[in-house]
C-alpha cells in the first residue's frame, strides 16, 4: 500500500494540466522525482514542487480505500485551475479533496477517481472504464465527446451527486452515468447506447436524437419528446437485471425494486428509435 | 476375467480396475423463468436427446434447480451442463439447443453459468449465445451492457427474450463411469438409482443417460464396418457362456452403467465415490454383487479413476 499526497501550497496563477498525475506512475517515483514533474499550461509550465507539497506514506490506508494492494494518490486542496485530473488514468485510486477544472477523467480507462467537490466541463469525457465520482456538480459535456469526435463515454461508471450541465452523455455509447440532481438541456442527446440516470429534473431537448440506450428518470418530465412513443410491456427481466446492477449505486437508483416496473417510452423515432426512457419514480 | 476383487463394502466387491475418462469442452447455462416449472420445461427440452456425443452431438443434463436468489435476474432457474468433444461442436450445440428449446419456451431467459473468476476448471473459448440468437429479432433486438456483461433483448410474443451475449466454456472431463453388477434387474436398478441420487446431490456433474443410467454400455469398434462402437459383450449376462472376454460370473444377472461428466476430474471422482458408496451401501444382501468400471487399457484417456482409491474413503474392508 502506497499513498502519495499532493497538498496545494501555492496556486500557480494559471490553469495547469494535471494529466501526468496518475496513481500508478507516481507510486514508482521518489518524492524528489515527483517534485520535478512538469505540469504544462499552454505556453507556460510549472513543476509539481512549485505548487504542491509532496508527502509519501507507505502504510496509511485512506478511509475510502480498503484495498491494501492499490496505490493511492491524494490531491488535497484542489481548485478549478487544475485541469485534466485523472485523464487517461488506468488504475489505482485517486482522491481529490476540493473542486477540479475541466476534463476531469478525460479518456479514463480504469481505477477509481473521486472528487470531493465540483468538476468543470467535459467530466468523464470519452471515458472508457473505471469509476469516476463527483460529489458536487459537473459542468457541460460530462460523459460526452470532444468536439469533432464520434463517440462519448464508452465504458465505466460516472456518478455525479449534484447537478450536471448541458449535453450530459452526448454521443455516449456504453457505460453508466448517474446524476443525483438535475441535468441541463440536451441530456442524453445523440445517445448511441449505454445507460443514463437522472434523479432530478431535465432541461429541454433531452434524449434528442437518441438512437439506442436507456434514460432512467425518477421524475416524470413535463413534456416528453414528440418523437418518443409508448414503449409497451414485457421488459421485466431486463428491468430486474438493471435494478440489481444499481444496488450499489447512489440513491434513489439503488432503491428501485425489480417488482415495480417503470413506464417505458421508445424513441427517438427520428433516428434509430431503439432507445428507451424509463420513468421509475 | 479380472483378478478377484480384494476390496469389499457390505459384501459388494469393488474391482481392482479404473474408469478411463477423456477431455471435453463444457459449459453451464442458467435458465430462468416465471416459475420453476417453466424453467424446468426449457431445461428438459434443451437437455433432451443428449445422452452421448456418439450420436447426439453433446452430452447434457440438469445439474440442479436454482432458487431466485441464485440467479442473475432473481427468478427461479435451472442450471444445465453441456459437454462436447470440441469447442466448435459445443458452440454449435449451444446455438441449436438454446435457439429451439429456450428461446421458444414461455418466459425464459438464459445466462452463462460459469464464473471465470472462481472456476476451478481451466477456461476455454467463449461460445456464442445471444450473439447468434439475436438475429431472430429481425432488427428489433437491443444489445445492453450491464456492468461488464452484454445482454441481448429480443422481442418475442410474451415480452422479451433476454440472453447473455456469450457463454463461458471450460476444459472438462467426460466419460467417468461405474458398472454395477447385480443378481437381477431389480437389484441393479435399485443400486443404480441410489448411486445416481447420491451423485445428483453433488455440483458440477451430470449423468447424461435416461435417469442417469445406461444399459447399453459399449466397447470401441465392431465387427461391422462403419460402426465406431458396439455392445460391451464382456458385461452382457446373456453372453456369459459365449463371449470369450466375458467379465461376468454365473451369479450376475444384470449390469447397469452410470456415465459421469464433470467440470473437473475432482468433480468426477467425487461423484464416482458417492455412487460407489450409495450402491455398495445396499450391499450383497440386496443383490449388489460387484462394482466395476470401463476402460480402454489406459491408453486413450488421460484421466484414470481407480475404484479402490475412490472407495478407500468409504467404510470398506479389505477382503
Amino acid at each position: 500500500m502506497s499513498t502519495t499526497t499532493l497538498r496545494v501550497k501555492t496556486p500557480p496563477g494559471f490553469r495547469v494540466d494535471a494529466s501526468v498525475l496518475r496513481p500508478a506512475s507516481l507510486a514508482s517515483m521518489s518524492v524528489a522525482e515527483i517534485e520535478r514533474i512538469v505540469l504544462p499550461s499552454g505556453n507556460d509550465s510549472c513543476v509539481v514542487g512549485d505548487v504542491f507539497q509532496v508527502l509519501r506514506n507507505e502504510t496509511t490506508v485512506s478511509e475510502w480505500n480498503a484495498d491494501g494492494d492499490t496505490v493511492t494518490l491524494v490531491i488535497d486542496g484542489a481548485a478549478p485551475w487544475l485541469d485534466c485530473v485523472g485523464a487517461a488514468m488506468d488504475g489505482g485510486h485517486l482522491a481529490v479533496h476540493g473542486s477540479v477544472g475541466d476534463y476531469c477523467g478525460l479518456r479514463m480507462m480504469g481505477g477509481v477517481l473521486r472528487v470531493d467537490g465540483n468538476a468543470g466541463h467535459f467530466t468523464g469525457c470519452e471515458m472508457r472504464g473505471g469509476r469516476l465520482t463527483v460529489t458536487g456538480d459537473s459542468g457541460d459535456f460530462a460523459a460526452g465527446a470532444l468536439a469533432g469526435d464520434m463517440e462519448g463515454m464508452t465504458g465505466g461508471t460516472l456518478t455525479i451527486h449534484g447537478n450536471a450541465g448541458a449535453r450530459l452523455a452526448d454521443r455516449m455509447r456504453r457505460g453508466l452515468v448517474l446524476v443525483g440532481g438535475n441535468a441541463a438541456e440536451f441530456a442524453a442527446s445523440r445517445l448511441v447506447a449505454g445507460t443514463v440516470g437522472v434523479a432530478g429534473q431535465l432541461g429541454p431537448h433531452f434524449a434528442y436524437g437518441m438512437r439506442r440506450g436507456t434514460l432512467l428518470l425518477v421524475q416524470r418530465p413535463a413534456h416528453l419528446p414528440a418523437t418518443f412513443t409508448d414503449g409497451g410491456h414485457g421488459f421485466d427481466v431486463f428491468w430486474s437485471l438493471l435494478v440489481r446492477s444499481l444496488a450499489d449505486e447512489i440513491a434513489p437508483f439503488s432503491q428501485w425494486r425489480a417488482d415495480r416496473l417503470p413506464v417505458r417510452y421508445a424513441g427517438d423515432l427520428a433516428v434509430d428509435g431503439r432507445g428507451e426512457i424509463l420513468i421509475a419514480g | 476375467m479380472n483378478a478377484p476383487a480384494t476390496f469389499e463394502i457390505n459384501g459388494t466387491a469393488i474391482d481392482a480396475t479404473f474408469a478411463e475418462a477423456f477431455p471435453m469442452k463444457a459449459t453451464r447455462l442458467i435458465i430462468t423463468a416465471h416459475t420453476p416449472g417453466w424453467a424446468m420445461n426449457a431445461a428438459n427440452s434443451l437437455t433432451g436427446f443428449a445422452t452421448s456425443v456418439i450420436g447426439c452431438g453433446c452430452e447434457a443434463g440438469v445439474e440442479r434447480m436454482l432458487a431466485p436468489g441464485e440467479t442473475p435476474d432473481g427468478r427461479p432457474g435451472v442450471a444445465v451442463l453441456l459437454f462436447a468433444v470440441s469447442s466448435k461442436e459445443l458452440a454449435k450445440q449451444i446455438g441449436r439447443r438454446v435457439g429451439q428449446c429456450v428461446l421458444t419456451c414461455p418466459s425464459t431467459a438464459v445466462f452463462s453459468g460459469i464464473d471465470p473468476a472462481t472456476s476451478r476448471a481451466p477456461l476455454s473459448d467463449k461460445a456464442a449465445l445471444g450473439s447468434g440468437l439475436r438475429f431472430f429479432g429481425d432488427g428489433w433486438q437491443i444489445s445492453k451492457m450491464i456492468g461488464t456483461t452484454r445482454y441481448w433483448r429480443v422481442p418475442v410474443m410474451d415480452g422479451e427474450f433476454v440472453c447473455e451475449d456469450t457463454a463461458v466454456t471450460v476444459k472438462a472431463v467426460g466419460g467417468g463411469n461405474l458398472l454395477l453388477l447385480a443378481s437381477d434387474l431389480g437389484a441393479a436398478l435399485a443400486a443404480a438409482e441410489a448411486a445416481v441420487a447420491a451423485m445428483r446431490r453433488l455440483p458440477n456433474v451430470i449423468m447424461p443417460f435416461p435417469g442417469g443410467i445406461v444399459r447399453s454400455g459399449s466397447k470401441i469398434g465392431s465387427k461391422y464396418k462403419g460402426a465406431s462402437a458396439s455392445t460391451n459383450d464382456a458385461f452382457c449376462p446373456t453372453l456369459i457362456g459365449l463371449a470369450a472376454r466375458s467379465e461376468l460370473s454365473a451369479e450376475v444377472g444384470c449390469v447397469l452403467e452410470i456415465v459421469i461428466d464433470g467440470l473437473t476430474d475432482a468433480d468426477v471422482g467425487a461423484a464416482m465415490t458417492a455412487g460407489i458408496g450409495a450402491a455398495a451401501g445396499l450391499g450383497r444382501a440386496a443383490g449388489v454383487l460387484r462394482i466395476s468400471a470401463g476402460n480402454y487399457g489406459g491408453k486413450l484417456g488421460p484421466y484414470h479413476f481407480h475404484l479402490h482409491a475412490l472407495a478407500a474413503s468409504l467404510d470398506g474392508s479389505r477382503a
